[in-house]
């Protein structure tokens, strides 16, 4: 077993619908791709992200882009309007999945 | 038409209050035929509805006038047509603004269309006496009980096509959904049926490649380098970072890039980026036009700030048009204190102490408040590392944020003039300040729902000037 840092084998971007934030993360190559796939599933993503994902994450693979894309439900504190996160909208969600770690 | 015609759009506007300044350099260089901009973002639409409920002939996104000013002459001139949601929730009046504007500068002939039929915000009554405007999420019955603030269905790229067949210069829409704007140049300009039940596959993929283009511009610089994680450390300008542009062919492949005598980048990365950005289901991208599948799309790199896009499918459309309805839910409000060296953090809770007790006092009950630190979870709140409280004591410094929600605007007044008094009551070594924390932001809550093609009349005209 190994532990492998999110930021050095993806980069992410996230952003808003309503109180849902998606998080697409983007692997650095083919290979990269085939171990996010395998290690970084929507259960570790919500487990990482506690009380700021009420809701469920569902995981769709894009492998034409050798990216996953995470979709959090009642992610927001109710949507970009009635957070009172400063995080209001979610962009920096995917900061935020950059800083796991995966054992592999 | 021959098969070998390209069509250029830039994506020069992603945000209400972007910069001009990239459109500008695009105009310069004469390197693109269509300007897209988008400015609808949900939020806008609600800032917008309070700016009409003032003055009604406001309504639309104000940086329209600049635009006027300084761009539309220089787009007339050069024959570049620009495309647009930024008529709002008031179109007519932000033509007749442009209209004068131009004017004033001694343009005449130049043609500006408006697209409404989205807005429904005089019609809910009717809608849900027709048993619709249930939530499309949860299933719950649409209520009046909370003040609808914008009503506007995403409508498709039809009206755009038609404006441009009659010959418009600048289109001034209300809420065509963002990608439309691009599906509808190119409708345009290459001869798409947009409309009609029975499209081929070929049809289908076709618009989908055009929505696809349009997704990847609708946000302006982050296509082209902007926000980029992809690439960081960015080893290109920001200051000057050059928009996105699309070259479409008749086939629907698009190649995009970017000015090379500006800032930013045009990569494999950056594209990558902008493409899984506020998508959900990569199979199943709803759009008022055209489903779209981006599961097949090939993605290369083809030369320096050149990547190319292809083999994007289409499928039907969906059944019914998406509508979202603003609901006036209260007011956020915030203030920020900061606390020095030594006992950073004790101090903080001190404070915090103190403002608890003070507000337990108050005639105007706050009850939904958080306490966040700045330095430590302001951004990723209880989801981020804490450090030790031996850890915090001995930073250089750390910011507070009251963040609280309230019905009644006077809440905001009372709850934060009511504390100042720990400036000199409270905790050493603190720093108020005076001037940030904007009070009484519209808490504002989203409704989205669900309503049927036939109740649904998207009108174009034209307006000279």
């Amino acid at each position: 077993m190994s532990i492998v840092k999110v930021i050095d084998i993806a980069s992410a971007r996230s952003g808003d619908k309503n109180n849902i934030c998606n998080i697409g993360v983007m692997a650095n190559s083919k290979a990269d791709y085939q171990l996010l796939k395998e290690h970084l599933t929507s259960e570790k993503v919500k487990a990482h992200f506690g009380e700021l994902i009420k809701g469920e994450v569902i995981r769709y693979e894009w492998e034409a882009l050798e990216s996953l894309n995470f979709v959090c439900y009642e992610a927001l504190d109710g949507g970009g309007a009635r957070s009172r996160r400063m995080d209001n909208l979610g962009k920096n969600f995917s900061s935020h999945l950059l800083r796991m770690e995966l054992d592999v | 038409m021959s098969s070998d015609k390209v069509v250029r759009v830039a994506g020069t506007q992603g945000f209400y209050g972007d910069s001009p300044m990239g459109a500008m350099a695009i105009v310069m260089n004469k390197a693109a035929d269509y300007l897209m901009h988008d400015s609808l973002a949900e939020l806008t639409l609600s800032i917008l509805q309070k700016d009409k409920m003032r003055d009604p002939s406001l309504g639309y996104p104000r940086d329209i006038e600049l635009h006027a000013k300084i761009l539309f002459p220089a787009t007339i001139k050069s024959g570049i047509k620009v495309v647009t949601d930024s008529g709002g929730l008031n179109p007519a009046a932000a033509a007749e603004k442009v209209k004068s504007i131009l004017q004033a500068q001694g343009i005449s002939g130049a043609k500006i269309a408006i697209i409404t039929g989205d807005n429904k915000i005089d019609e809910l009554k009717d809608l849900k006496e027709k048993g619709l405007l249930a939530n499309m999420d949860s299933g719950e019955a649409f209520s009046f009980d909370k003040m609808p603030t914008h009503a506007n269905v995403y409508i498709g790229a039809q009206g755009v096509k038609d404006a441009l067949d009659q010959g418009a210069d600048i289109i001034l829409a209300g809420r065509v959904a963002d990608p439309c704007l691009m599906l509808g140049i190119l409708a345009h300009e290459f001869n798409w049926t947009i409309e009609g039940d029975n499209l081929s596959q070929k049809q289908l993929d076709l618009l989908a490649s055009g929505i696809v283009a349009g997704h990847v511009l609708e946000c302006g610089g982050q296509a082209s380098g902007g926000n980029a994680y992809s690439e960081w450390p960015m080893d290109y300008s920001i200051h000057d970072l050059g928009y996105p542009i699309a070259h479409v062919s008749a086939d629907g492949s698009t190649v995009f890039t970017k000015l090379d005598n500006q800032g930013g980048k045009m990569s494999r990365n950056t594209v990558r980026e902008q493409l899984v950005y506020e998508i959900h289901d990569p199979a199943n991208y709803l759009t008022p036009d055209v489903t779209v599948d981006l599961t097949q799309i090939k993605l290369e790199e083809i030369g320096p700030n050149k990547v190319k896009l292809t083999n994007v499918k289409g499928k039907p459309k969906p059944e019914k048009l998406k509508m979202t309805i603003g609901q006036m839910e209260g007011y956020i409000s915030e203030q920020f204190f900061f606390f020095s060296w030594p006992y950073a953090w004790d101090k903080i809770k001190k404070f915090e102490e103190g403002v608890k007790g003070i507000w337990k006092r108050l005639p105007y009950p706050v009850k939904d408040f958080e306490f966040q630190y700045i330095g430590v979870d302001g951004i990723h709140r209880s989801a981020a590392p804490r450090p030790s409280d031996e850890e915090l004591n001995n930073r250089n410094e750390l910011g507070l944020r009251i963040v609280i929600r309230h019905e009644d605007p006077k809440t905001s007044q009372a709850a934060f003039s009511s504390i100042i008094c720990l400036g000199l009551n409270g905790p050493p070594g603190v720093n108020a300040m005076p001037g940030w924390g904007k009070p009484n932001r519209v808490m504002l809550g989203l409704w989205p729902t669900l309503i049927p093609r036939e109740l649904v009349h998207p009108v174009t005209k034209i307006i000279e000037v």
